[in-house]
């Protein structure tokens, strides 16, 4: 062994126990509180402290009381303490590693002395509701409450700067899960495996094997026996130290894993076709005054401390016990050398009466009378069985009196129970059934798989021959034992120690009305704290049920719901899968120092730094936009027409091959659902373009048509917005250059003119289609190259045209370029409300068509002249720009709004696009802008949207 | 029309997919000349070639492909014919084959309505393979991909990481092998994603081989 430099020895060490998981051959050191602790590979940080000693590890919520060990478990809730970065870590359960720097949360100036204890001299008044009695009124004090009370709580740090460590997620969809790794959970498992099930064993702790580890050399044996099984047994699936933290519908499981060396925690998202619940039974803690001062302990977590640990848990013990575990915690105290000056036997009478003591046991008061002076006061009182999973698959457990403990009632078929919570008997007994369990929980999920594969004809088919039904396996019956009532003695003692709520907090509750043990949980918030009721539960039902004069079955509980324990926010998080889209073009942009633009899933070049001056490249020469995300639908089939009829307002029977056209789409509402261009290719090739952000939506509108509304219509349509790399070539000598690069077009004004399409080849690739349209009301075409070779193209439209001035603009230089020549942008100058007359697109509507999409409420519109309507406006100072949203205002009203501004380069002076009431849609007419800081602003409502070349003579030259 | 264009440089498709180094080009691809034997890889296979089919679920030609929806199979030409959706294949073969391809399916349609469309620059194509493929992949994506569900040839329509991917297991040299298909331009995304989801496992880029399929 090596020596150790700590400047504290571990004193309370044992000598060697047979069942021991520390290494003495790998000592390691760690720090609590700044000060340097020797430990051994296995300790978990509190065993490793109490080794040494320590017998303070956190101060209570409310009270601030020193609490130390009581169960040594995960559960164990005074020892929540801080990890480095990391808050709230199960102090009793974490395994201590090298260099750990451990602390105590939330107390001051230290753990030993704590001035916010004084919270136990004022007590009285800190009773149930207390915050929410004291801290009511006034309302408008709370924040400042809130940040004092904050203060006062008991959670640890996070520090702004933390390190995110690396959590994620898996499915998986086991046979059977088996939740609980203790000697029941182990036989179902390996019996459900031997059955040909695909088993995900599931253990809390760090190792299999449950309360054999603590047993005696008989148990540690077959605890040898069912590990080497389980090791042994084809497709088992072991989760050490993860936990089964929600049953949701059809056996959807969250489990979260934490045994992983590279991942803190993984959320593992199982679906399990059965569940075989087997958590064992939780010892319930004893409720007397000073049941919460440090060494209280259970019989469990003495048994754990000794065995486990080899830690001597302390000097000189009184032991109440109830139960031959607790008899057998008696033999392991003498064992550890303490002596034991008092054994109280519960199953005859009186207990004890109180615990005394400052920061720690001193004496304990036995219900004869008799003051015994000690350090450990250890109860074995009774057990809860931990019901969360079944309560969450609809089970409401009942209440046995003889077992004074909850027993399983209706489970649905695909939840099974093994083990304590399922009955008492001898270990053989257990896992006899347990055996039984985890073949019948084969059976049944082979059942379930070939229910489930019947309905997938691809894997039906390939099953050979009739399905054999799985014969049931009868299940045998397990006795349950008597066990003596005991929950308390007395009106006083800590009932939840996570939430420092008393029994008398309780009766208290009770007395005031809130006799339900429901209401009681959220008015005291008992069974609210970390343990999530595992230890507090049936105590809170007890203490309710003796207040109220009623019995404990009539009282009932309260309802466990997920998680099971407590879940970090990096386990639900998981990796942040978020998918992004980008163009082919993507890598030139990024080399270019495009700044980048988010636009839902896409990701565009917002402008290469000089919006203004890409739009005067534009406006004199010629510049190119990557225009990729432009929605692109491939449509083929006879009934093409008829489709394009349906979904836009304007009429498309007659399309000449060759030729585009802008159409309008309206919802069945009217209010404009898209726009765009349409153009034919060939004879029975149609290629139909949406917005950027409205591609999705249109695929969808597309394909309900053509699914629920006309799956008559011979028509295949096909997404193909990726397939092709689009640019825009814009600008008057757009011509010019373009003619460089293709090979096959004729590109002159009378060949292809003004809204005509032509396949072709552009910079050597073939079928590459062009447009002449535009955005931007330059001569321009729009260039839809097969996306592999998009950025060939793009670079050689910028080599070929470094003569012509030619640059690359971004997003922001178009929307410019389109608000000055008044194109309107669906969803940013319209709305939800919008329908198409409103936008100024009644020239479009042709409602003498029989029918298309929002016909109905468009003839509606077409009749009334009450709404607002989409306008140019210029402001009168044009070096104001109102920003997007201003308000338009009429005397005390509001009379519209400004849905698109920007400075225009080309006409040096702002220009808008806005809705306006009714009553100001005349050009010429004066309307009022008022802006954010208040003040108002003059704006003339333009004759036409457009504020630059209105008659449209550049895009037709 | 304008002035002739010169002679252009050899046309050089890209795939969405930035090749791991070193890149070399091969039948007009850029491709990753990377070898790997990790027990895991991923390989980007975007150059095959990709051909949409759309008829009846019923007709000539899907009689003529003899798949199904939801399995995949290679016919006797050896393009592996993927059952995408209820009369929808997707054709997958050697890089360059997609006229040809396309065409050998619309000759069966005998005066069916049936429509082919080469998809192969519109989505990305790759293939995660080795005896944890399924592993990796049930880190983002929640299907059962046990034999018995996924078995050898299964083809679904799925989300991997939160995005639309066709998904086709297609094992080779007996281990698991999935091949999985999506737009584009989210084709680095998955990629990555996918890289992310296999890094537990030691995953490795292997470049792409001719003929891929």
């Amino acid at each position: 062994m090596t020596a150790v430099s700590a400047r504290t020895g571990m004193t309370l060490r044992l000598e060697p126990q047979p069942g021991e998981v520390i290494d003495r051959n790998r000592p390691l050191e760690f720090t609590w509180n700044g000060q340097r602790f020797p430990a051994y590979h296995g300790d978990t940080i509190v065993s490793a402290l109490a080794a040494c000693g320590e017998r303070i590890f956190s101060r209570s919520f409310k009270y601030h009381r020193p609490r130390g060990l009581l169960s040594a478990s995960f559960l164990d809730p005074g020892c929540t303490v801080q990890v480095g970065d990391e808050p709230n870590v199960r102090g009793a359960h974490r395994r201590v590693e090298p260099g750990m720097v451990v602390s105590a949360q939330n107390v001051w100036p230290s753990l030993r002395y704590d001035v916010k204890s004084v919270n136990q001299v004022v007590g009285r008044f800190l009773t149930a509701g207390f915050y929410y009695k004291t801290f009511i009124k006034p309302q408008r004090l709370w924040p400042a409450y809130e940040r004092v009370l904050r203060r006062f709580s008991s959670g640890g740090v996070v520090a702004k700067d933390s390190a995110h460590g690396y959590y994620d997620k898996r499915y998986a969809h086991p046979d059977v899960v088996v939740a609980g790794g203790g000697p029941a959970g182990m036989a179902a498992a390996v019996a459900a495996a031997e059955a040909g099930a695909a088993v995900l064993l599931v253990e809390e702790e760090y190792e299999l094997g449950g309360h054999l580890r603590w047993g005696d050399a008989g148990q540690l044996e077959a605890l040898r026996e069912l590990r080497a099984a389980v090791a042994a047994a084809p497709g088992v699936e072991v989760m050490t130290n993860s936990v089964v933290n929600g049953r949701y519908d059809g056996n959807w499981l969250g489990i979260v894993q934490r045994n992983l060396p590279h991942v803190v925690e993984r959320l593992v998202k199982a679906r399990a076709k059965t569940l075989v619940v087997a958590p064992g039974l939780i010892e319930r803690p004893y409720v007397f005054e000073g049941n919460d001062l440090p060494g209280v302990m259970l019989s469990t977590g003495v048994r754990r401390l000794v065995n486990l640990h080899a830690v001597k848990p302390g000097q000189r013990a009184v032991v109440l016990s109830a139960n031959p575990e607790g008899d057998a915690a008696i033999d392991d105290l003498a064992r550890a050398g303490v002596e034991v000056a008092k054994v109280v036997d519960g199953r005859r009478g009186p207990t004890i009466q109180r615990a005394t003591g400052s920061r720690g046991v001193q004496a304990v008061e036995c219900a004869d009378g008799t003051v015994v002076d000690c350090d450990l006061l250890v109860t074995a009182v009774g057990w809860t069985a931990p019901t969360a999973l079944l309560n969450m698959a609809g089970d409401r457990p009942v209440y046995s009196e003889r077992a004074a403990r909850f027993l399983p009632s209706l489970l649905p078929d695909d939840v099974l129970v093994a083990g304590g919570i399922a009955g008492d008997g001898p270990l053989e007994q257990l896992t006899e059934h347990a055996r039984a369990v985890g073949r019948e929980a084969a059976g049944r999920a082979a059942e379930t798989a070939r229910s489930l594969c019947a309905g997938i004809p691809q894997i039906a088919e390939r099953r050979a021959g009739p399905p054999d039904p799985e014969p049931a396996v009868a299940l045998p019956e397990l006795p349950v034992e008597d066990h003596p009532a005991l929950f308390f003695s007395g009106t006083r003692g800590f009932v939840d120690f996570s939430e420092d709520v008393t029994a008398k907090d309780l009766i208290a509750a009770a007395e005031e009305g809130y006799d339900s043990i429901e209401l009681v949980k959220r008015y005291t918030t008992v069974t609210m704290g970390p343990s999530q009721g595992k230890l507090e539960t049936v105590n809170a039902v007890a203490v309710l049920a003796a207040a109220t004069g009623r019995t404990i079955a009539e009282t009932g509980t309260t309802v466990w719901r997920p998680p099971y324990a407590p879940i970090t926010l990096g386990a639900l998080a998981g990796r942040i899968f978020e998918p992004v889209r980008h163009s082919p073009m993507q890598p030139w942009h990024e080399a270019a120092g495009a700044t980048p633009l988010v636009a839902g899933a896409w990701i565009r070049p917002d402008s290469y730094g000089d919006p203004a001056g890409e739009v005067r490249a534009v406006r004199s020469g010629v510049g190119i936009i990557d225009v990729t995300p432009l929605g692109k639908f491939d449509l083929r089939g006879p009934d093409v027409p008829e489709l394009l009829n349906q979904l836009y307002v304007n009429k498309w029977s007659r399309l000449d091959v060759g030729s585009v056209r802008y159409g309008v789409m309206c919802a069945e509402d009217g209010v404009v659902l898209d726009d765009g261009v349409t153009g034919r290719l060939a004879e029975d090739r149609y290629i139909l373009t949406a917005t950027s952000s409205g591609a999705a939506t249109v695929q969808e509108w597309i394909e309900s048509w053509l699914q629920t509304e006309r799956p008559d219509w011979r028509i295949h349509v096909t997404p193909v917005t990726t397939a092709y790399a689009s640019i825009n070539v814009a600008g008057p000598r757009s011509r010019e250059l373009l003619g460089r690069l293709v090979e096959d077009v004729d590109l002159a004004n009378e060949a292809f003119p003004y809204m005509r399409v032509r396949v072709g080849r552009i910079a050597g690739v073939d079928g590459c289609f062009m447009w002449r349209i535009g955005f931007t009301g330059e001569l321009s075409y729009e260039l839809h190259v097969p996306a592999s070779h998009g950025l060939r193209v793009w670079e050689a439209l910028l080599e070929r045209g470094a003569d012509l001035g030619v640059r690359p603009f971004g997003v922001e230089a178009q929307r410019i370029l389109r608000l000055e020549k008044g194109h309107f942008i669906v969803g940013q100058d319209t709305d939800g409300l919008t329908q198409a007359y409103g936008a100024g697109l009644g020239w479009a509507v042709k409602l003498d068509k029989p029918d298309f999409a929002g016909r109905t409420e468009l003839v509606w519109q077409s009749r009334r002249d009450d709404y607002f309507r989409l306008v140019g406006l210029q402001p009168v100072d044009g070096s104001v720009v109102p920003p997007e949203a201003s308000q338009i205002v009429l005397g005390r009203g509001i009379a519209g709004r400004i849905t698109s501004s920007r400075m225009s380069p080309t006409l040096g002076r702002s220009i808008c696009l806005g809705f306006v009431a009714p009553s100001l849609t005349g050009p010429g007419t004066q309307v009022t802008v008022r802006l954010p800081d208040g003040g108002e602003v003059a704006a003339t409502v333009m004759p036409q949207h457009a504020h630059f070349d209105p008659e449209g003579t550049r895009q037709r030259g | 029309m304008g002035e002739r264009a010169p002679r252009e440089a050899a046309l050089v498709a890209r795939s969405p997919i930035a090749p791991a180094p070193p890149a070399t080009v091969e039948q007009g691809w850029e491709i990753s000349a990377r070898r790997s034997v990790a027990r895991l890889r991923l390989t980007d296979a975007t150059p095959l070639a990709k051909v949409l089919v759309r008829a009846a679920a019923d007709g000539p030609v899907a009689r003529g492909l003899e798949i199904r929806f939801g399995r995949a199979a290679r016919d006797a030409d050896g393009v592996l014919v993927v059952g995408s959706g209820p009369g929808e294949w997707l054709l997958l073969a050697p890089p360059g084959t997609a006229p040809e391809i396309a065409r050998r399916v619309t000759a069966r349609a005998d005066g069916e309505f049936a429509s082919t469309f080469d998809v192969t620059h519109g989505r990305a194509l790759m293939r995660l393979s080795g005896a944890p493929a399924s592993d990796a992949l049930a880190k983002v994506c929640a299907i059962d991909l046990s034999d018995g569900v996924t078995p050898d040839g299964a083809a679904v329509r799925t989300s991997v990481a939160k995005l639309v991917t066709d998904l086709v297991r297609d094992d080779r040299g007996g281990e698991p092998s999935y091949l999985l298909h999506c737009e584009r331009s989210s084709g680095q995304y998955l990629f990555d994603a996918l890289l992310d989801a296999g890094d537990e496992f030691g995953v490795d880029v292997d470049g792409f081989v001719f003929p891929g399929v």
